[in-house]
C-alpha cells in the first residue's frame, strides 16, 4: 500500500524546508484552522475519534476538553517525543523526515487549546530529531507562522524543544512534566490531572508526536473523511512498527484495522528464511505476548484489548522458533528493572526480584516453583503503583510464563544456560557485562 | 564561582530565557556542559548551579538519575550498543563482544588514547535497524561483527570527536 497521510513526505528532502512542505500542500490546514473558532476545532477532533497514539488510546478531543476556562495566565501544550517503549520507532521518523507536519499539528492544537507556549520534549538520544525540529521552528518563526500574530491572526505562540536525558519513565506524562521542570523523572500522584495542574502548576495538555501529526489531516480533510479511513471507533491511519525476526523490519502507515498477520506477512516480509513465527508482542514490550495462533487479530485498540493484549504504541516484535522465550523475557525484565524510577516499592522491588529470579533460571539454576513465585510477585505489582511501569513489567512475565509454560519448564529442567537465539548452550557468564 | 566564557554564557542565557522557572533549564544546560567538556562532573554541575541559583544538590540529583549524564569523561567516540529485545534478536551481543575484544575496555572505561568508550544501553528507538549502535548523534544499523570492526577503523582514521 502506498503512503497515506503521515508518511507522504517521507524520503523527500524538500519537505524539510518550510517552502518545500508548503509546496506539497502543507500549512493549508493551519490557515483553515485559524479561521475557525477554537472550540469548534476541539469538537472537530472529537468527532474524528482521534485516539492518543502514545499507547493509552484515549480520545484526544475529550482530553483537550478537560482544560478549564481561560484565566489570563499561561497554559501549555507539551509534546511527548520521549519515544522509548522497546520496539517503537515511529515518532523519530515523523520528526526527522517531516518536521513541519508535526509543527503544523502543534500550532493548530495550541490554537484550539488557547495555549501560547508549547514545549517539545524529545529523547536526549534523538540528536537528529532535536536538530530537525529546531530548524523547522526557526523557519516557521522567520515566516511569521510562529511568534506574535501567527499568520497575521490575533493568536501568538512560541515553541521550543527540550532534550531528555535518558530515562524511559519520562514517557509517562507526569514524569515528563517533572523532567521538563528540571527534576528527577518520577511520576506524580493523580489527581490533580495535568489539564488542571500540569507544567509549572498550570493547565497542560500532553500529546504524543503521532497524535499531533494526525491533526492537520483531520482539519484539512474534515473529521468524517479522516475517520472513514479506519474502522469504527479507531479512525484514521496508524503508524505500525515491526522489528525482531522478520525479513523486512520497518515502520508502515496503514489504515487502522489491518490484521497482525497481514502486517507481518505483507508489510514486513514474513519470518526470516526457513524460520517459523513462535511469538509476537503486538504493542510494545509491555503488551501481553501472543502465540503464533493468535495473530489474526485486527490491529486496533479495541480488537487487541478483546484478544487480551494491547495496541499500545503499535510496536510489533516478532520472535521465531530459533529463539528462547526464557531469554527473551529475561531481556525485558532487565529493561524494566533498570528503568523503574524507584519511587514505589512494589515496582522498585518487584521488577528487581522478577529479574533476579529470571537471571537464576537463565543461568540454569531455576526451579519450577520459581514460575509461580514470579506470578505471585506480579500480583503484588499490578495496579498498586503510581504509574503503570510495574504493570508493564508484570504483563509480559505473566503472559510469557502462562502461554509458553512448557518451554519455561523444559528450560529449567535442562539445568543449562541457552543462547537467546540458535539453541546453543552457553557458559553462565552474563552478557553485556551486566544483567542480560 | 566557576567561570563560564562569554560564548557559553550567551548560550546559557538563551536557554534560560525559554523557561519561567530556573530549575527547568538544568537538563539542557548540563547537556551543553557535557558537549563542550565531555563530562557532567562536579565542576560542570557547580557551573550550572551557580548560574541558575539552584542548589548544587538539585543539579547533582538530576545527573545521578539520568543515564545520559556521565561524571567521568567519555571517549571522544562514545559508542552506545542497544541491548534491548529487538536488537538482541538481531545479534547485538556479538557486536558488543567484538567492541570489548577489539578495544580492550569494559563499559565505563576509556581507551588509553582517550578515543573510545562503550556503553550497553536500553532501546535506542531504532529497532528496525537492529542490531543498532549510536556514536555521537549518528545511528548505525544492521550491525554485525564485521561491520563493527570496519566502523571502528573508520572512526580511528577520522580522529576528532563524534
Amino acid at each position: 500500500m502506498s503512503p497515506l497521510l503521515l508518511t507522504r513526505n517521507f524520503g523527500d528532502a524538500q519537505a524539510l524546508s518550510l517552502e518545500g512542505y508548503e509546496a506539497k500542500g502543507g500549512y493549508q490546514a493551519l490557515r483553515k484552522a485559524l479561521a475557525m473558532d477554537p472550540a469548534a476545532l476541539v469538537e472537530e477532533v472529537k468527532r474524528a475519534g482521534l485516539r492518543g497514539r502514545g499507547g493509552a488510546g484515549f480520545s484526544t478531543g475529550t482530553k483537550w476538553g478537560f482544560l478549564p476556562k481561560e484565566d489570563g495566565l499561561p497554559r501549555y501544550l507539551v509534546v511527548n517525543a520521549d519515544e522509548g517503549e522497546p520496539g517503537t520507532f515511529k515518532d523519530r521518523p515523523l520528526m526527522e523526515q517531516d518536521p513541519h507536519q508535526l509543527l503544523e499539528g502543534i500550532i493548530i492544537a495550541s490554537f484550539a487549546l488557547r495555549a501560547s507556549r508549547a514545549y517539545v520534549y524529545i529523547r536526549g538520544e534523538f540528536r537528529q530529531s532535536i536538530a530537525r525540529m529546531d530548524e523547522a521552528i526557526r523557519q516557521a518563526r522567520a515566516k511569521g507562522y510562529l511568534g506574535a500574530k501567527v499568520m497575521g491572526s490575533a493568536f501568538s505562540l512560541e515553541v521550543s524543544t527540550h532534550p531528555g536525558a535518558g530515562a524511559y519513565i519520562c514517557g509517562e506524562e507526569t514524569a515528563l512534566l517533572e523532567s521538563l521542570e528540571g527534576h528527577k523523572g518520577q511520576p506524580r500522584l493523580k489527581p490533580p490531572f495535568p489539564a488542571q495542574r500540569g507544567l509549572f502548576g498550570r493547565p497542560t495538555i500532553i500529546n504524543n508526536v503521532e497524535t499531533l501529526c494526525c491533526v492537520p489531516h483531520i482539519v484539512g480533510m474534515g473529521a468524517e473523511a479522516w475517520a472513514a479511513l479506519g474502522v469504527e471507533k479507531n479512525g484514521g491511519t496508524k503508524m505500525y512498527c515491526v522489528s525482531g525476526q522478520v525479513a523486512k523490519p520497518g515502520v508502515f502507515e496503514l489504515w487502522h484495522g489491518t490484521t497482525l498477520r497481514a502486517l507481518i506477512q505483507e508489510q514486513a516480509g514474513g519470518p526470516l528464511p526457513g524460520r517459523r513465527i513462535k511469538a509476537v508482542i503486538p504493542g510494545g514490550s509491555s503488551s501481553p505476548v501472543l502465540t503464533a495462533d493468535e495473530i489474526d487479530v485486527r490491529m486496533d485498540f479495541d480488537s487487541l484489548m478483546k484478544a487480551g493484549s494491547m495496541l499500545g504504541s503499535a510496536a510489533v516484535i516478532v520472535m521465531d522458533d530459533s529463539t528462547s522465550l526464557v531469554r527473551a523475557l529475561h531481556n525485558l525484565t532487565a529493561f524494566y528493572s533498570h528503568e523503574s524510577c524507584g519511587q514505589c516499592t512494589p515496582c522498585r522491588e518487584g521488577t528487581a526480584w522478577l529479574h533476579k529470579i529470571l537471571t537464576k533460571i537463565v543461568n540454569g539454576q531455576g526451579a519450577i516453583a520459581d514460575l509461580d513465585r514470579m506470578n505471585s510477585i506480579c500480583e503484588a505489582m499490578v495496579g498498586k503503583t503510581i504509574c503503570v511501569l510495574a504493570d508493564a513489567c508484570a504483563f509480559p512475565v505473566q503472559s510469557f510464563t502462562r502461554k509458553f509454560r512448557p518451554e519455561f519448564e523444559e528450560y529449567i529442567k535442562s539445568g543449562k544456560r541457552w543462547s537467546l537465539t540458535g539453541w546453543r548452550e552457553e557458559s553462565p557468564a552474563p552478557g553485556f557485562g551486566g544483567g542480560h | 564561582m566557576t567561570q563560564l566564557d562569554a560564548a557559553m554564557k550567551s548560550r546559557f542565557d538563551q536557554v534560560r530565557a525559554l523557561y519561567p522557572e530556573a530549575q527547568a533549564a538544568v537538563i539542557p544546560l548540563l547537556h551543553l556542559m557535557q558537549e563542550s567538556t565531555g563530562k557532567a562532573d562536579l565542576d560542570a554541575q557547580r557551573a550550572v548551579s551557580e548560574y541558575l541559583g539552584v542548589p548544587l544538590v538539585k543539579v547533582h540529583e538530576v545527573v545521578s538519575f539520568y543515564t545520559l549524564f556521565d561524571e567521568k569523561p567519555r571517549g571522544r567516540h562514545h559508542i552506545m550498543v542497544c541491548k534491548t529485545l529487538s536488537c538482541a534478536l538481531r545479534g547485538s551481543q556479538p557486536v558488543f563482544d567484538a567492541l570489548v575484544r577489539e578495544l580492550g575496555i569494559q563499559p565505563g572505561q576509556v581507551t588509553a588514547d582517550g578515543a573510545f568508550s562503550i556503553e550497553a544501553v536500553e532501546c535506542l528507538g531504532a529497532c528496525d535497524m537492529g542490531a543498532a549502535i549510536q556514536v555521537g548523534d549518528r545511528l548505525h544499523g544492521q550491525m554485525d561483527e564485521e561491520k563493527t570492526l570496519r566502523l571502528l577503523k573508520e572512526l580511528k582514521d577520522r580522529g576528532g570527536r563524534s
